[in-house]
Formats: structure tokens, C-alpha cells, sequence
């Protein structure tokens, strides 16, 4: 009697170890990598708050809502996942460039790389950042890329983390009337006590453009 | 032997077989009703009407006192920070197509009945329908169109195609009519006279909706094509086409003023010599009330809420809890002086003058001059609350070697003399619950009644839905856009009742400022902002933008013995610690996101921009 109860425990113990295999997956392992790219050129972008994404489609299979994948502030994204074709494509509305329902195809077989490209509204170059006693001073270029886009406001920003946008900052100022071309903007920061408090500076500046639901930025730059 | 085995188990089988179905253990089910039972009852008929009532409340509403933070009317002061700032995907997103299947199985059930008279058919068929279109109306302005299924009572067999099930959504346009004209058609179902505490709709309520619904149509068509980049989807489920705009104004103009010319409802106003008590009695008290149409109400006992508990003034609490909405400044400036050059627009505190304190006579006096709507909708420092002023103090001004500076205490302090040095309402910068933080108490539903502000026994105080005051404010924006000369008529009935100037011209700013500060915490904001497409320019995100993120006003009592301003208030004004995040309102707002669980059940759903 009392074998037969052994080997019953036994044969237990092995369906509790061996039943699970059936329904657990390995977690997705492939990489993919990209960036968001404009003529080649990486974009800077407002990488905190989900607010730019791209989306993965896997066509085939019942359900057909997209993976979301979220670009950081210098344009890059990666993203965990099974083998197997993706189409990569932007965000409805979503981002400071023209929007496209254009696709990009991944074939993901444990690493891929990939660049989407876009057409941003503007783009930002030459920029001189700079803090100095109770004013910020930034001088930059703003490039025109479509022709008929209209800036809606050109934002200089503080922030004492590398994160800096239009919603991580210490300071903002907007200012409206700006055309596209070299740019020389001063924004009086003096009413701001926690400037002078931060252990750390970060200074960036961004251009929305009329319509776009993001700004496009220059890269972060360290001030102190 | 054997033989008689066998046939005596045989009889037993046949006698257990004839017995055994004895309806013992078979009861009729006590908590599911059948149609027969149902409909066979008048009282069971209006019951099922009534739980349809109780299904409808969206938005802003009392019973939700976290809902008003979400705005720039007021800010959350319950515990320490919050950090708020975007709004959600699906923030205030309405999708219950079970209430229509239920709505619709009471229609047909209504329709087959043969215990009520035709009047009565008529009047709950309308009922049901207007509760249907008011659902609809409240999917609209969240989603866009989406699918209307008319009358259809869907039932689903195992292994039918359910593809004919699956409803492709309807046009922005679309649903905006079908709200429209099922308000219509209903109309001549609903009784005339005014009903018990607004609560049920009868044909004005109906008229009510069509009115607004044509107009965020109107201005939807109008505004949004106006937008650099228009918010639409290729088949319209989202965006109505520009060249609707007049006739959609047109329709809410002629609604409106139907309600206006005919209904039994008025602006109240009975007392001319305390305007801003009148304007809380016209949103707030239920007896002999003449401006509510249609609202949410509240019976004790079973419906209650805890609006009043909740957010009483610390100094009026009448149980453990206080003090979770502090009003904020962005709302009380908005308020205009009642002697302004500029009527009709926002009328700024000012807290300095000359790079010193401005010294006001006593705690009251930069808010008592205001439009009495300000009296109504916010308890300022010094304002009664139940007839004992609710004292807001955040310290004192005192000199300090001849330099002024400020102090502050503990709540219910005193200093070395005796003198108040903050008060026990705060306002006080904490981390902690049941302490006001901005400045300002709301009294827009707060209830007098007493013991309403206890948790056991709650408040009675209703959500007003549709008041008089829409009606003109409709008639007044329709008017505006149609350019028909008659807008200053409508807006000034509005401003005469509340006690402010009348307005010469009309400017599109006088309309969206009048809208603010008549229906503030009422379920108009948001919407309005988004009907208007100026959501995004007003909630922009930025935290150094007075509009944008929420501030605060504290008064500190002048205790300088001997100085000429002893005795007197000064103000400080600041961004309000509570709310470090400006509101921002993302274009992908403008439209919420369709849930993908409902685009996978069904394809044929177009998902909103942005998605």
C-alpha cells in the first residue's frame, strides 16, 4: 500500500513539473534597434512622457493592435521581440514631422536594424547654448524642410536632468513670433530661483511647428 | 426467482422515473424577472426606467469630487502633490452599448404592453429614447461617431456569423444628427410641466439637448476646420465638414429660444440685494427652484453623496472630513469687477504696487467687488459659509527691523498677543490631509442643510445637467456665429441676472469667458474647450504659464502696531505647490482613443487620430 502511494506522489510531482511547458513561451529575445532619421541624421525629439511612438504591426494573426514602441530623446528606439516579419510605421498625427502612413518591413531574425526616415517640418543646427548671470542666451539655425510649414513657438528650456522638453523643465519660455533662418533668442531667467540652486544645468531648445502635436529639438547640452 | 428480481427492479425503475421530476427542487428564479413580469407591472415599468436614470451620469460630476481637479477650476489639496499634467487616453470616454440594449429592450417591451394607455406609452417611450440619445450625445463628444444601432436588440447563438453583429461607426456628422433628431422626435412624447427636483426629462430637457448637441456640432464644423492641421479621419468618423456649421448654429439657435419663449423655466432671480446668494440658490437649492431643467438628483436615504463632507471648510466640517478642494486663482480672477472698463473679460488681483505689499482694508475686498457669481461658485477669505465667515489666513506681515516680512504657524496659532497667526482653515503649505492649500474653498454644491456634511448621512445636493442660463448662453454663441445681431440680448439676460455689466458688442472671448464663469465645475469646461479647439493653446503644458498650471492666493494679516497698514490683508500670489505640472492637453486629446479590444472584436472600427 504504502509503495503505491509513493509511486503515485511520484508520478504527481513529475505532472506538476512537466505540465506547464505547453502554454509558457520563452520571452521574446530578438533585438530590434533603429533610429528616426532625417536625411541619415538621427532627430531630437522629446523623449519622456510616451510622447513620441512608433508602431509595430505583425500582420496574420487574429488580433491586429500594434506594439508600441517609445523613441527616446535622441531618436533612438529598440524594442524586445519574437522572430518574424513587422511593419514599422509612425504614430497617426503623432511627432514633429509630416505625417505618413508609410511602413518600413522588418525581417527580425535575432538582431535587426533599422532606420525610419521622415520629413520633419524643421530641423535645428548650429545651436550655442548658454547661461549667464540672469539671462539665457541661445543662438541657432532653424532649417526649413517643408516649405509651407509655419513655426508655432520656439521654446528655450532649462532642466537640471538630461531630460529636457517642453514638459520636463525647469524653465521654459516660449516665444512665438519667429521666423525660420539664423535665430538669436535671450530669455530673462531671474525670476527663477531654483536656476542657481541646481547642482546640474541642461539647456536645450525646440521648434513646434503650426499643426504638429511635438516639437523638434536640438541635443541636450550640459551647461554645468 | 430470478424473474421476480428483475421485474420488481423494473417497477422501481419505472416509479422512480415518474417521480423523480416532482417540481421540488425547481423554483422560479427570484432575481431575474421575466419580460411578462415586467411589463405586465406599471410599477415594474417605471422601476427599470429608473435604474436606466441611475446608469447616465458622466463626466464632471458631484458624486466625483477628484473629477474637478482635473480642470483649472480647482486643485486637488487632500495629502501632498499632485502631479497631474497630460489627460488620459480615455479620460471622461463614454462606450455602454449594453444600456442601449437594455434601453432597447424597454422600448420594445413598452411598445408590446397592454397595461398602460398610449399617453403613458408615449410619454416613457420618450423617456428611454431621450436617456438613449442623451447616451449617444455623451459617446459623441468623447469618441467622434460611432455605431448607431437604432432599435436593434442584438442576441447572439453559438456559431451564428457575427459579422452581422459588427457595426461600422457612424460619422462625427452622422451621430450629431441622429442625437438631434431622436430629440425631436421625441419632444411631442414628453409631458409639458416642470417634473419633481428636475429629475426626469420631460419635452424642455429633450429640447435642451438638441440645442447643445447642434451646437458642439456647429462649432466642431466651424473651429476645427479652422486648425492648421484639421482633426479628421478619411471617412469622417471624426471632423464634420465645414459648410454644416450654419445650419447646425441655426438649429441650436431656434431650440434654444424655444426653451427660452416657452417653457416654464426662468432665470432666477429673487434677490436683487444679495446676487451672489441668489446665483448659488438658482444652481443649488432644489425648493422653488425656477432655472434647473434636467439634473442628477440626490434622495436620502440610499442617494446620497459626500461632496459636502469632503470639502467643507475645515472650521464647518462636520465630521473627520475637510478641505479636499482648494479653488484656485486661475477661476476666481476670471470673476470681473463689477465696475471694470472691460466687461466681459478676466479682471487680475493685484498684490503689489510699486514693489511693495498692496494693502487691502480688510480679507474680503479684492473679491466683494466681483461679479456675485465669484460669492456663488467659490467661498473666498472672509465669505460666509452658512452665515459664519470661513477666516483663510496663511500668517501674518509683520516688521522686522523695518523690513516687512512674513510669518506663518501651525493652523489655529496665535501669536505672543494674542492675534491670529494662521488661521485654523490654513491656507498652509503640508503634505497633509484636511488642510487647504490655495487660498479658496468651493461652494458650488457645498450643502447647508445640516448634517449633510457627516459621512453617515451625506448630501442631498443634485447635479443641475440643463439650466435656463444655457439656454441663452446657446442662443447667445449661436447668434454670435450667425452673425445676427441679436447675441449682446441673449449674453446680457445672463449678465443682468448674475449682476454684472451688460455688454455693448460680443466678442468670441466674451462668449468663452461667460461660459466659464457661469457653469464652472458644472461639466461645461472641458468640453467647451474642446468644442472650441482651444484646449490645446489654453492647457499647454508649460509650468511658467499663469493659464496653464494652477496658482495660488494667500492672505496674511498686516500685525505692525503703529504702522498705518496694521490691521490691513496683502496677498501672495504663486504657483501652487499642489499641482507642480501645468495641464497639458495634447492634440490626440481632442478625440479619445478607441479602446483595441473593441476594434479586435470588431475590424470594422476605425481607430481616432493619433492612434
Amino acid at each position: 500500500m504504502k509503495s503505491i502511494s509513493n509511486i503515485f506522489s511520484v508520478i504527481l510531482l513529475l505532472v506538476l513539473f512537466s505540465g506547464c511547458g505547453k502554454d509558457n513561451f520563452d520571452a521574446p529575445e530578438s533585438k530590434l534597434v533603429g533610429r528616426v532619421t532625417y536625411q541619415g541624421q538621427a532627430l531630437n525629439l522629446r523623449g519622456t512622457g510616451e510622447a513620441v511612438q512608433l508602431q509595430l504591426y505583425q500582420d496574420g494573426y487574429e488580433k491586429n493592435d500594434p506594439i508600441s514602441v517609445f523613441v527616446g530623446q535622441d531618436g533612438t528606439f529598440s524594442a524586445l521581440l519574437f522572430d518574424g516579419e513587422y511593419r514599422l510605421t509612425t504614430r497617426d498625427g503623432n511627432g514633429p514631422w509630416v505625417n505618413s502612413h508609410e511602413s518600413v518591413t522588418v525581417n527580425l531574425n535575432g538582431h535587426a536594424e533599422v532606420n525610419l526616415e521622415v520629413t520633419p517640418y524643421f530641423t535645428i543646427s548650429n545651436e550655442q547654448l548658454s547661461v549667464s548671470g540672469s539671462a539665457m542666451n541661445a543662438s541657432f539655425t532653424i532649417n526649413q524642410i517643408v516649405p509651407d510649414a509655419k513655426i508655432s513657438r520656439v521654446m528655450l528650456l532649462l532642466s537640471k536632468t538630461q531630460f529636457a522638453d517642453d514638459v520636463n523643465n525647469l524653465f521654459r519660455q516660449d516665444f512665438s513670433d519667429v521666423t525660420p533662418g539664423s535665430v538669436n533668442l535671450s530669455a530673462n531667467i531671474s525670476g527663477n530661483t531654483e536656476i542657481a540652486k541646481a547642482k546640474a544645468l541642461y539647456a536645450r531648445v525646440g521648434v513646434l511647428a503650426n499643426g504638429a502635436d511635438q516639437a523638434i529639438y536640438s541635443p541636450v547640452v550640459r551647461l554645468k | 426467482m430470478k424473474k421476480k428480481y428483475v421485474i420488481m427492479s423494473m417497477l422501481a425503475a419505472c416509479l422512480l422515473s415518474t417521480t423523480a421530476c416532482s417540481d421540488f427542487l425547481d423554483q422560479q428564479p427570484d432575481r431575474i424577472l421575466t419580460d411578462d413580469q415586467i411589463f405586465n407591472d406599471k410599477v415594474m415599468i417605471q422601476s427599470v426606467l429608473a435604474n436606466y436614470y441611475g446608469r447616465v451620469t458622466w463626466g464632471q460630476h458631484v458624486a466625483d469630487w477628484g473629477g474637478l481637479t482635473v480642470l483649472d477650476e480647482a486643485a486637488f489639496c487632500n495629502g501632498g502633490p499632485d502631479h497631474r499634467s497630460t489627460f488620459e487616453d480615455n479620460r471622461w470616454r463614454v462606450y455602454d452599448y449594453t444600456l442601449v440594449r437594455d434601453i432597447n429592450q424597454f422600448l420594445k417591451g413598452v411598445r408590446e404592453t397592454t397595461v398602460l394607455t398610449a399617453d403613458e406609452k408615449a410619454s416613457l417611450e420618450g423617456e428611454a429614447r431621450f436617456l438613449r440619445a442623451w447616451y449617444y450625445f455623451n459617446v459623441c463628444r468623447g469618441l467622434g461617431g460611432m455605431p448607431i444601432v437604432g432599435d436593434e436588440i442584438f442576441d447572439y447563438q453559438t456559431g451564428m456569423d457575427v459579422t452581422s453583429l459588427q457595426y461600422p461607426r457612424s460619422t462625427e456628422a452622422e451621430l450629431y444628427d441622429y442625437i438631434i433628431s431622436e430629440c425631436q422626435a421625441v419632444y411631442g412624447m414628453l409631458p409639458e410641466e416642470k417634473q419633481i427636483n428636475s429629475a426626469r426629462a420631460n419635452k424642455w430637457v429633450a429640447k435642451m439637448l438638441e440645442a447643445r448637441a447642434a451646437v458642439y456640432a456647429g462649432s466642431i464644423a466651424n473651429y476645427n476646420n479652422k486648425m492648421t492641421n484639421p482633426i479628421r479621419t478619411d471617412g469622417g468618423e471624426v471632423g464634420i465638414p465645414a459648410d454644416k456649421a450654419s445650419g447646425y448654429y441655426q438649429i441650436a439657435l431656434v431650440a434654444a429660444e424655444d426653451v427660452i419663449k416657452n417653457s416654464p423655466y426662468q432665470l432666477q432671480d429673487r434677490r436683487v440685494d444679495d446676487r451672489g446668494k441668489n446665483f448659488y440658490e438658482a444652481v443649488c437649492v432644489k425648493d422653488n427652484n425656477t432655472e434647473v431643467i434636467w439634473a442628477r438628483d440626490y434622495k436620502y436615504p440610499g442617494q446620497t453623496h459626500g461632496f459636502t463632507s469632503n470639502n467643507a471648510p475645515k472650521s464647518h466640517a462636520e465630521d473627520i472630513d475637510n478641505s479636499y478642494l482648494g479653488g484656485v486663482l486661475n477661476l476666481v480672477e476670471d470673476y470681473e469687477l463689477v465696475d471694470t472698463q472691460t466687461p466681459g473679460q478676466k479682471s487680475l488681483i493685484q498684490t503689489t504696487i510699486n514693489g511693495t505689499y498692496k494693502f487691502y482694508d480688510s480679507a474680503d475686498e479684492p473679491f466683494k467687488n466681483r461679479d456675485p457669481r465669484l460669492w456663488g461658485t467659490i467661498i473666498y477669505p472672509g465669505a460666509e459659509f452658512k452665515s459664519i465667515p470661513v477666516v483663510l489666513q496663511a500668517g501674518q506681515l509683520v516688521k522686522n527691523n523695518g523690513e516687512w516680512e512674513l510669518i506663518a504657524g501651525e493652523l489655529d496659532s496665535k501669536d505672543a498677543n494674542g492675534n491670529v497667526l494662521t488661521a485654523l482653515n490654513g491656507p498652509k503649505e503640508s503634505n497633509e490631509q484636511y488642510i487647504n492649500k490655495t487660498g479658496f474653498y468651493v461652494r458650488k454644491y457645498l450643502d447647508e442643510t445640516p448634517s449633510a456634511g457627516t459621512r453617515g448621512r451625506g448630501s442631498e445636493m443634485w447635479m443641475p445637467r440643463f439650466r435656463m442660463s444655457e439656454a441663452y448662453m446657446i442662443a447667445a454663441e449661436a447668434s454670435f456665429e450667425l452673425n445676427n445681431g441679436r447675441a449682446a440680448e441673449f449674453i446680457n439676460a445672463v449678465r443682468n441676472r448674475a449682476g454684472v455689466k451688460p455688454l455693448e458688442t460680443v466678442t468670441f472671448d466674451n462668449i468663452v469667458h461667460e461660459y466659464r464663469v457661469e457653469f464652472a465645475f458644472e461639466d461645461h469646461r472641458y468640453w467647451d474647450m474642446k468644442r472650441w479647439r482651444l484646449a490645446d493653446k489654453v492647457w499647454n503644458g508649460n509650468n511658467n504659464d499663469p493659464q496653464a498650471r494652477h496658482r495660488r492666493l494667500w492672505p496674511y494679516r498686516v500685525v505692525a502696531p503703529g504702522d498705518p497698514n496694521d490691521g490691513k490683508w496683502v496677498f501672495v500670489e504663486d504657483f501652487l505647490f499642489m499641482s507642480p505640472n501645468a495641464r497639458y492637453f495634447r492634440m490626440q486629446n481632442y478625440y479619445n482613443f478607441l479602446d483595441l479590444g473593441w476594434v479586435n472584436n470588431n475590424p470594422k472600427l476605425v481607430k481616432n487620430p493619433y492612434q
